[in-house]
């Protein structure tokens, strides 16, 4: 089964969930439910008042119910970015 | 690598499960399903805001209820293993051993709470940049 995803195995994504929450990690596999596995992962929590802060979590399955974007990260990019100057706000949930 | 087979090898370790509605049940996966469906045991919940515990002895969860699950680093290594221990009875060729990845994995804790709870988003851990 191709779903277009596989490409995306073994790469960092980012992965917004329908809470408004951002996760970053390397993606290990998946299922035809969209359900993730995201390996050596963190969370990006947005504010407008300090700048992004990095939560680290590690091994995840997210369940594909809960998935809304999932994103190929740039590494060579996303290394240059100075999160702590980055202020914007939080993703709200998703409207059903 | 399958989603439910890295649950299904993630039994007997600790977790974190966080519900749709907030919640985190943390305790050590017994069984799963092929729907997700878990039963856990030596459960302590958490209500969304993280200001109530309750404790119990087992619990089951309907696997369409489930946001995310956290397992323990190591627990993707030993899929590995699992795979190859299958492909070594099917035939005796291929099946490289996964053997050897670099020690930085384990600390689930990562200092570990008060509660023994393993994170979810109300507990402030420190941030590490990458």
């Amino acid at each position: 089964m191709s779903s277009g995803l596989d490409v995306f195995v073994n790469h960092t994504v980012a992965i917004i969930t329908s809470d408004g929450r951002n996760f970053i990690g390397t993606l290990k596999g998946f299922d035809q439910t969209i359900n993730i596995i995201l390996d050596e992962s963190h969370e990006r929590v947005y504010s407008t008042a300090t700048g992004v802060e990095q939560v680290m979590l590690g091994l995840h399955i997210i369940r594909g119910d809960n998935v809304a974007i999932i994103g190929l990260i740039d590494e060579e990019l996303d290394n240059r970015l100075n999160l702590a100057s980055i202020k914007a706000e939080p993703l709200n949930s998703v409207v059903h | 690598m399958l989603p439910l087979s890295l649950l299904r090898t993630a039994q007997n370790h600790p977790m974190l499960v966080e519900l749709k509605n907030g919640e985190t049940y943390n305790g050590h996966l017994v069984s799963c399903d092929n729907w997700m469906n878990i039963n856990l045991r030596e459960v302590i919940c958490t209500s969304r805001d993280g200001d109530k515990f309750w404790r119990m002895p087992e619990c089951y969860i309907r696997g369409s209820t489930i946001k995310y699950l956290r397992i323990p680093d190591e627990v993707i290594d030993m899929v590995k293993e699992e795979t190859a221990i299958k492909n070594r009875g099917r035939d005796n060729k291929g099946a490289k051993s996964q053997r050897g990845r670099p020690a930085t994995r384990g600390n689930f804790g990562r200092g570990g709470g008060k509660t023994g709870n393993i994170g979810g988003r109300n507990l402030a851990q420190k941030t590490k940049q990458k």
